[in-house]
């Protein structure tokens, strides 16, 4: 397994310059000069060419796309942003990533787990009512714009609330984890963001599982599970359950490096300073080293979780070999 | 390999640790109460679409920048709190108003003896100095020097005597390794002592007395530039009411500056500030409040949510609310609102929105009757009422011309027409001017770039100004970008048409009429390109007049030689609306200076 992973890892390296070289290259000749941006409204022409040099814009562009190579490989994230002049680049990323998991954690998992069961029990009762019902409120669930959870969450869920029973149990807006200990500033700041969320990947998720559930539940495996007895909760939780963890496995783990991302909506709207508010603020900014370092980190975390993938697959499945 | 293998080991430990901690958020400062009552008086404000990206006043440019920025330092001048029609200016770091000379050229200034820097560890024992004439020099040629960043250099170009050959041998010198000397002399920059300093002029140039009291100019101490580096855009360190405590991503909290100057609320009290000023703040000594916090509200909602909670001392109304708060047709609050004590308040701003030609451009720009007229048609078939009435509540000003409502030279009379052929919708003369143009209908013009900034309701807006040009028979490309983007197809001269807004930097028309003079031209602020050797020579003349009859007549000419050649079709001025508790005290809203958080009070016994 471990001359698989080396390998795998080898094979990405070329992928991962290549990705740092789209972007920087993407970044230079797609996305408007940042000096522009840094400049404003009244810029000089003499103005333009000294903030070029500044940034190192000037420099021929292998020159920057090596340097920016040895920051990432000397874990150097020491570069001043150029929207937020006197935070590091490692600072102004460092400080976002912890709420951002705080809210998208919590998300997958409850979420996932829901779904999972929901789902379970939808495809054990395919065509029956109960199966009807839990589809049509995903169907409902999922076709509801995510704004209007947002929206209509803060309002009730937040603001609503606190009218109608006199103390705030979940905050409008707001992240602060030190002022009443760590549990409750979770409670009243994430849980309203995490429960919203939840609400809406329900939707998408839960079709997505029945689908995978209602395919093994007809596999020959099942019949003779039944046949040799095995109680209702048995087939469900060991035999089906079991055999369906590829796609499940599958999914949540293509959905792992996106919770470093964040959801730019709920974080706006709740004021959470994630990683999406901050990604956000840096591609407004033309803020390339915040951008690029960004970039660099979710590549890896993505190149990980990818091999990961394949490493779950073995574990979960004795038919997988790595090779 | 073991430098390598030690250096990213040392740096992933440090990472991890920054990781871990996350600080964000400096050492707390002392909260006790100031000298103005035994509670401590907390409020909480909130900073609407953005955060301050710095608050170095060197460095600084935009509107967050000059809130947070206002709170920390002080400019030589101020803008009278109270005064808004007109606005007056006053000084604040000044024993007196500067006294010009009698040729308008050499300025005396006395500085307020005993106005200390905030106590701060990058003075010797952490005791604040004193503020001194080399202080503001020093500060004003930070503007000067590439390493600074500055943005705002465009108020000392031109202005002081010797200033621009500095700024050209001083980053030559660094370029060439010999290093910036501050010390350098300025032939235009004198300080005779401590407390005495004068300023020799180009040019009698009027706007210089309100740069005086922009941000941009705020004294800052060296030892904080040179202690902190790069790291003083979060490191502030003024002679301003507050010092900053805290600034997280999600705010800033400040608190009061105990070293602070002597100042008092102001007692000449205009019409209806009785009823905004609470009777206790009369005299008082400034600032009242002794923390302020300030929320970054990117989205609307939890904005207007916090405070109908009642934990914001005021919000501006965001359009979606309007009609929770005013009813529409009367324009006036809604009961529910007076009950709670909560009242409201406009405030006109010095705006100018307007769509702009670019002149340079083939098919819209140029100065032949073919071309005026062309340009003259889209401007016809343009209604600002339509826009004001379906985004912006009725509240706005349209207006003609680029000089807005307030100031000399905009168009007094009830309308605000300069004449009523400037002006939209006339689509009957829209299209005899089209036909004039050589396009009867339409017919043979290829359709228009039209480039917009992506912001709220601008795909909405964008609609509306097709349709309408659509009513002729011109089509247009909507290109819906980023304001960066926007920015830099500006610069580059690429934009043919676009949609912009001004507002004002200082109240007075110069300001705005700087948007059509020849030098500025992009990637300067005459973004239309617009070129007219008249109209340069009385820009420059008015440039060194004081207000008068004679220069607002040449402000008129001026205005009506663009409008002649139809270089922008325009133009409204946003009206916003604020709500503001009952419980937060002599809160006159402006958005034309900031440093009035000073004068607020909070009367705890009105909260609920």
């Amino acid at each position: 397994m471990w001359n698989y992973i080396v390998r795998r890892l080898l094979y990405n390296i070329p992928v991962y310059l290549g990705i740092i070289l789209l972007l920087m290259a993407l970044l230079r000749v797609g996305a408007a000069d940042p000096a522009y941006t840094f400049l404003g409204k009244n810029a000089e022409p003499g103005d333009l060419e000294r903030i070029r040099q500044q940034l190192g814009l000037d420099k021929p562009f292998l020159v920057q796309y090596f340097h920016f190579l040895w920051d990432v490989l000397t874990l150097n994230f020491e570069q001043e942003s150029w929207g937020r002049p006197g935070r590091t680049v490692g600072e102004m990323l460092s400080t976002a990533y912890i709420p951002t998991l705080m809210i998208t954690v919590p998300g997958l998992m409850i979420t996932a787990t829901i779904s999972i069961c929901v789902a379970l029990i939808s495809a054990f009762n395919r065509g029956r009512f109960a199966d009807r019902i839990l589809m049509v409120a995903a169907v409902v669930g999922m076709s509801v714009s995510f704004l209007v959870y947002i929206i209509v969450g803060q309002y009730y869920g937040a603001f609503q609330l606190k009218e109608w029973v006199g103390t705030e149990v979940f905050a409008i807006e707001g992240f602060d984890m030190e002022k009443n200990g760590f549990i409750s500033g979770w409670l009243t700041y994430c849980a309203l963001p995490v429960i919203i969320s939840v609400i809406v990947a329900m939707g998408y998720d839960t079709r997505f599982y029945r689908a995978v559930m209602v395919e093994e539940s007809t596999k020959d495996y099942m019949v003779t599970a039944k046949a040799k007895g095995a109680g209702r909760r048995k087939v469900m939780f060991v035999h089906m359950l079991k055999n369906a963890m590829i796609p499940i496995i599958t999914r949540i783990m293509t959905t792992l490096p996106f919770l470093i991302v964040g959801s730019v909506l709920l974080e706006y709207y709740f004021n959470i300073p994630g990683m999406g508010n901050r990604l956000l603020g840096a591609i407004a900014d033309k803020d390339f080293p915040v951008i690029q370092t960004f970039t660099a980190i979710f590549a890896v975390v993505f190149i990980l979780s990818n091999i990961l993938t394949d490493v779950l697959y073995a574990l979960v499945d004795p038919r997988v070999r790595l090779q | 390999m073991w430098k390598i293998s030690r250096s990213v080991v040392v740096r992933a430990l440090a990472l991890a640790t920054t990781l871990s901690l996350a600080p964000q958020s400096a050492a707390a400062l002392p909260t006790d109460p100031g000298p103005n009552g035994k509670d401590l008086k907390v409020v909480q404000l909130p900073l609407r679409s953005d955060a301050p990206k710095t608050i170095d006043p060197g460095r600084g440019s935009t509107t967050y920048d000059n809130r947070a920025c206002s709170m920390v330092y002080d400019t030589l001048l101020q803008y009278s709190y109270l005064k808004r029609d007109p606005f007056v200016l006053e000084p604040a770091l000044l024993t007196k108003m500067p006294t010009p000379s009698e040729d308008g050229l050499t300025w005396s200034f006395e500085l307020k003896p005993g106005v200390v820097f905030q106590d701060n560890e990058c003075f010797p024992g952490g005791k604040g100095r004193e503020l001194v004439s080399e202080d503001v020099f020093y500060s004003w040629k930070r503007q000067a020097d590439d390493r600074t960043k500055a943005k705002s250099w465009w108020l000392y170009k031109d202005t002081i005597v010797g200033f621009d050959a500095f700024r050209e041998e001083q980053n030559a010198a660094e370029k060439a390794g010999t290093g910036f000397n501050y010390d350098a002399p300025v032939a235009g920059m004198k300080v005779i002592d401590d407390h005495h300093f004068q300023v020799v002029l180009t040019e009698p140039v009027y706007r210089f007395i309100w740069l005086l009291a922009m941000f941009q100019t705020s004294v800052v101490p060296r030892e904080a530039v040179e202690h902190y580096g790069t790291r003083f855009s979060r490191n502030p360190v003024g002679t301003g009411p507050y010092m900053l405590d805290e600034w997280t991503d999600l705010g800033m909290s400040f608190v009061r500056n105990p070293t602070y100057r002597e100042e008092y609320f102001p007692t000449d009290l205009q019409d209806g500030d009785e009823e905004i000023v609470a009777d206790l703040s009369k005299g008082k000594r400034l600032p009242i409040i002794d923390r302020v916090e300030y929320t970054f509200y990117k989205k609307d909602q939890p904005m207007w949510l916090r405070f109908e909670e009642g934990t914001l001392g005021y919000t501006q109304v965001p359009a979606e609310n309007y009609e929770t708060a005013f009813n529409r047709r009367t324009k006036k609050l809604n009961s529910s609102y007076k009950r709670r004590g909560i009242v409201s308040a406009d405030v006109p701003l010095l705006d100018f929105i307007f769509r702009q030609f670019n002149m340079q451009d083939e098919l819209l720009g140029g100065y032949t009757p073919e071309k005026i007229a062309l340009r003259k048609a889209i401007i016809l078939a343009t209604d600002f009422d339509e826009f004001n009435s379906s985004f912006y509540n009725d509240k706005n000003i349209v207006y003609d011309g680029m000089i807005p409502p307030g100031l000399d030279g905009h168009p007094n009379n009830e309308e605000h027409r300069a004449g009523p052929e400037y002006r939209g919708k006339n689509i009957a003369l829209a299209k005899e001017y089209l036909a004039k143009a050589g396009y009867p209908n339409g017919a043979g013009l290829p359709a228009i770039n039209y480039y917009v900034a992506n912001s709220a309701n601008s795909p909405e807006q964008a609609d509306l100004t097709m349709r309408q040009l659509g009513e002729i028979g011109i089509e247009l490309n909507v290109r819906m970008m980023d304001f960066s983007s926007l920015i830099e197809a500006c610069d580059n001269k690429k934009a043919q048409f676009f949609s912009f807004a001004w507002s004002s930097d200082y109240p007075d028309a110069e300001n705005n009429l700087a948007l059509f003079y020849g030098p500025n031209q992009s990637p300067g602020s005459n973004h239309a390109n617009y070129e007219n050797e008249e109209f340069d020579r009385l820009y420059e003349q008015t440039r060194s007049m004081q207000p008068s009859d004679e220069r607002t007549e040449i402000y008129l000419r001026m205005r009506d030689m663009v409008l002649d050649h139809a270089a922008f079709a325009g133009s409204m001025a946003r009206t916003r609306s604020y709500l503001i508790q009952p419980w937060l005290r002599n809160f006159k809203p402006t958005e034309q200076f900031y440093n009035w958080v000073k004068y607020l009070d909070v009367e705890e016994s009105l909260r609920e």
